[in-house]
């Protein structure tokens, strides 16, 4: 039996903004038709570890790799594989919804990238917004918007963060059961939510994350306790 | 303020740091655990009193002014480097202003006189067409939000609370321009009394554009302001091609009698159009909706962040977004090619789509011409390149798009040097033709410095690299990251990469003009330019590259550590 090769794998994160350390000796393996899901409180550290996965922040100590490759964000190998939907994505102020879409297609050398664009269009619903600016969208068109560029392009591993955000309840029940398809078509996914029908559906594996904690109060952190997560749990700081 | 009010607030401020961390001051003193029994307080069944807009303003000015934590001569204390800097450079402005009446006294070349003589009118109608342009971006009379959200929906007068704005307006249009004006014509040597006119004119117009502009507003309409706003522009770029034609000595330079008297009559035409429509627009600013005088507030805000920033991009891209919120929907067209190619396709289309900034390039092919014109000899390749940096700069909004956070760029499966130079591919062509446009005005044919034909080539692509690359650094320049270490200064604490984020862009144009003018061999500025070149595609800043140095170290002490232990188990003897 081959032996199962990680996708990407985090290995002592550690990362702090001042005197608070934010991700402390983190470890992850994420393998293909993996999904896993942190959870935790506001301010545990969810985005962080998701912006050092992606490469958007360097970690203080630790290693990442995606594919065996030492994570950079500006590695073409590397963003060929990973698809991303995090706070910072940013739009063409002059390009409609459909020539985003269009336009991110045909980077990444989709073969008739106008069918499956249509295709996206119609899953998110945005096909009466395919010709307005994004700046005319509301936060959940704009948020569907986002999502698509997740799916109109060849992808291993897709990170969200909380992708649920601004979605109606229909929206989040449609994400659910896509990425819970594209799961068991083999890719990866790695997310932070606060949804728990997401998480329900979706992860295969929850990390908990219970926090930061201060330098000069490692007492008080220590008595952190940690929660119950469903599905197969890791507890992480 | 009710007693009950005054109280609480007097509690407040008498808390000790204790009690505000655990919540125990006047305001909380029912437990969140005890079943609350509610008190409502309804408002009283009498008829409200009329309210007076100016005592409400005073109370919030009274209330503003009562939270300054720092009085003016503690400021102006603080801020001895910045007045002792004002009064350096406002010493060399009246040196120069001296030097040139001097130096005026001997203008009798075509090229002076012909300079002299128009350049009021093109100072005129720019003027009136950047004043029309500032005045619908920004309103011309706007409110903030926090007045559109507590004033507004009180019930008082619209007309007296933004009376005071749309007097602002004009005459803060009125001293701008007349400071503007004045400096000009003290520079281009004109009696006091012709410059005194001149200045009165131009001011004056300035005054009528923001009166016709608030008029305007009050009727929502903006076709007129489009109208006169192009006119004028296409004026101003007429007068300066006459003022080039007459320099290169192919029209000769007429000064009818009219001529001398034209800055009073237009003065007193501009002063009537100013107070008709100053006085029309008055009457009818209650007409104006909250979301029109709210969005030239916020505008103005964004302006101010961008300002503090000293953030000319992030100011440019407040204007692009609201530009393109203004324009809502397009007519979507399909993209062509895979890869890089769809990227490339994507900025032609953008041309067809926006074609506007093709006027500014047409305009920055003027320059070297007017340049030449004006006598400004060896420094019209700094100027041009100037000018073609402006020109640029919003051919290249997807650079601009793909650099200002990362976010985009990872969704594309390019690195950060394929990003740039397919985003470069289309403006560089355009620079391509603007310098076959330019390439006679180098080679000396408006009177400026006389070339050969391979050294004008050479001069002309250094100049259109200067500004393309200009352009480049201009828009892909990094934010200031506060996180980084601070320089101290008479100031306080500033970040080193805010001083510079004024220059950027400019500083490219410097760089690579420089050997020009201080004679150099011509090889030197494409060079410079190729290096310039070579730096900016690779998207690497100096924080980069001290991250990536820290990296490294970190490694190589991981690696000797590791070394130093292996080489210990190795010395230890075995039984």
């Amino acid at each position: 039996m081959a032996k199962r090769t990680p996708l990407l794998t985090a290995s002592g994160i550690t990362k702090s903004f001042g005197p608070v350390t934010i991700v402390d000796n983190f470890n992850l393996e994420v393998y293909p038709g993996e999904a896993i899901a942190l959870t935790g409180r506001n301010g545990a550290g969810k985005s962080t570890i998701l912006r050092l996965l992606i490469g958007a922040d360097r970690p203080d100590e630790g290693r990442i790799e995606f594919e065996g490759l030492r994570m950079s964000e500006t590695k073409p190998e590397i963003r060929r594989g990973m698809a991303t939907v995090i706070d910072d994505l940013d739009f063409f102020p002059d390009l409609s919804v459909v020539e985003h879409l269009d336009l991110l297609a045909r980077a990444h050398g989709v073969p008739d990238p106008e069918a499956i664009v249509d295709d996206i269009l119609e899953e998110v619903q945005l096909v009466p917004q395919s010709g307005q600016l994004p700046g005319t969208l509301s936060s959940g068109q704009r948020r569907r918007l986002a999502l698509a560029t997740a799916f109109v392009r060849p992808r291993k591993l897709l990170v969200l963060d909380e992708p649920e955000q601004r979605l109606d309840v229909e929206g989040v029940a449609w994400l659910a059961a896509r990425l819970k398809e594209e799961r068991q078509r083999g890719l990866a996914i790695i997310m932070a939510s606060h949804e728990p029908h997401l998480v329900d559906t979706v992860a295969t594996r929850t990390v908990r994350l219970m926090g930061p904690k201060r330098q000069l109060d490692d007492e008080d952190a220590d008595v952190a306790d940690a929660d119950t997560a469903a599905d197969e749990t890791e507890d992480a700081r | 303020m009710s007693k009950k009010s005054k109280k609480l607030i007097r509690a407040q401020a008498n808390a000790t740091p204790e009690d505000v961390a655990t919540g125990a001051t006047a305001a909380s003193e029912v437990d969140a655990g005890e079943e609350r029994t509610w008190t409502f307080t309804f408002l009283g069944d009498v008829e409200p009193e009329p309210v007076d807009e100016k005592a409400l303003h005073t109370l919030m000015q009274q209330w503003r002014h009562g939270r300054a934590s720092r009085t003016l001569g503690q400021v102006l204390g603080d801020a001895y480097f910045m007045i002792f800097s004002l009064v350096l450079i406002g010493a060399m402005v009246i040196n120069l202003l001296l030097n040139s009446q001097h130096g005026a006294a001997g203008c009798n070349t075509t090229a002076c006189q012909s300079g002299r003589t128009l350049l009021p009118w093109v100072l005129l109608a720019g003027t009136a067409a950047l004043t029309l342009a500032a005045a619908r971006i920004f309103g011309p009379v706007l409110a903030s939000a926090a007045e559109g959200f507590w004033l507004m929906d009180a019930p008082v007068s619209r007309t007296r609370l933004l009376g005071g704005r749309l007097r602002s307006a004009l005459g803060l249009a009125f001293g701008l321009a007349a400071v503007v004006a004045a400096l000009v014509a003290a520079l281009s040597g004109m009696t006091l009394l012709l410059g005194g006119a001149w200045t009165l004119a131009i001011a004056l117009t300035a005054v009528a554009m923001i009166a016709l502009a608030a008029l305007e507003q009050t009727y929502e309409r903006t076709a007129v302001l489009r109208v006169l706003q192009a006119l004028f522009s296409v004026v101003a770029a007429a007068v300066v091609v006459w003022m080039v034609l007459v320099a290169a000595s192919i029209v000769p330079l007429l000064t009818p009698a009219w001529m001398a008297e034209a800055p009073w009559v237009l003065a007193i035409v501009a002063g009537v159009v100013a107070v008709v429509c100053g006085v029309l627009a008055y009457r009818r600013l209650s007409q104006i909706r909250r979301a029109r005088l709210l969005s030239g507030g916020s505008l103005v805000s964004g302006m101010q962040g961008a300002a503090f920033a000293l953030d000319l991009g992030l100011a440019r891209d407040i204007l692009v977004e609201r530009d393109a919120v203004a324009r809502g929907h397009v007519k979507p067209t399909p993209g062509r090619g895979l890869g890089v190619q769809a990227l490339i396709w994507r900025d032609l289309q953008r041309i067809a789509r926006f074609p506007k900034p093709l006027l500014g390039l047409v305009a920055a092919a003027l320059v070297p011409y007017a340049a030449d014109a004006l006598g400004l000899g060896s420094f019209m390749p700094f100027v041009t390149g100037l000018a073609l940096l402006a020109a640029m700069v919003p051919f290249l909004g997807s650079m601009r798009v793909l650099s200002r956070t990362g976010g985009l760029a990872r969704t594309m499966p390019f690195s950060t040097a394929e990003i740039r130079n397919a985003t470069m591919v289309v403006p560089a062509v355009l620079a391509l033709l603007w310098s076959v446009a330019v390439y006679p005005a180098v080679l000396g044919i408006a009177g400026g410095t006389s070339r050969t034909p391979l050294d004008a080539l050479i001069v002309t692509v250094s100049i259109a690299a200067a500004g393309l690359l200009g352009a480049v650094r201009w828009q892909t320049a990094k934010q200031v990251d506060y996180s980084r270490p601070m320089m101290a200064t008479n100031a306080g604490g500033i970040q080193p990469s805010l001083i510079f984020n004024l220059f950027r862009g400019i500083d490219v144009v410097v760089v690579v003009t420089a050997p020009l003018l201080l004679g150099a061999p011509i090889w030197v500025s494409p060079a410079i330019a190729l290096v310039v070149y070579m730096l900016l595609r690779s998207g690497t800043s100096m924080e980069e590259l001290q991250d990536e140095a820290k990296e490294q170290q970190k490694l190589a002490e991981a690696q000797r550590a590791t070394a130093s232990k292996e080489k210990i188990k190795v010395q230890r003897p075995t039984r």
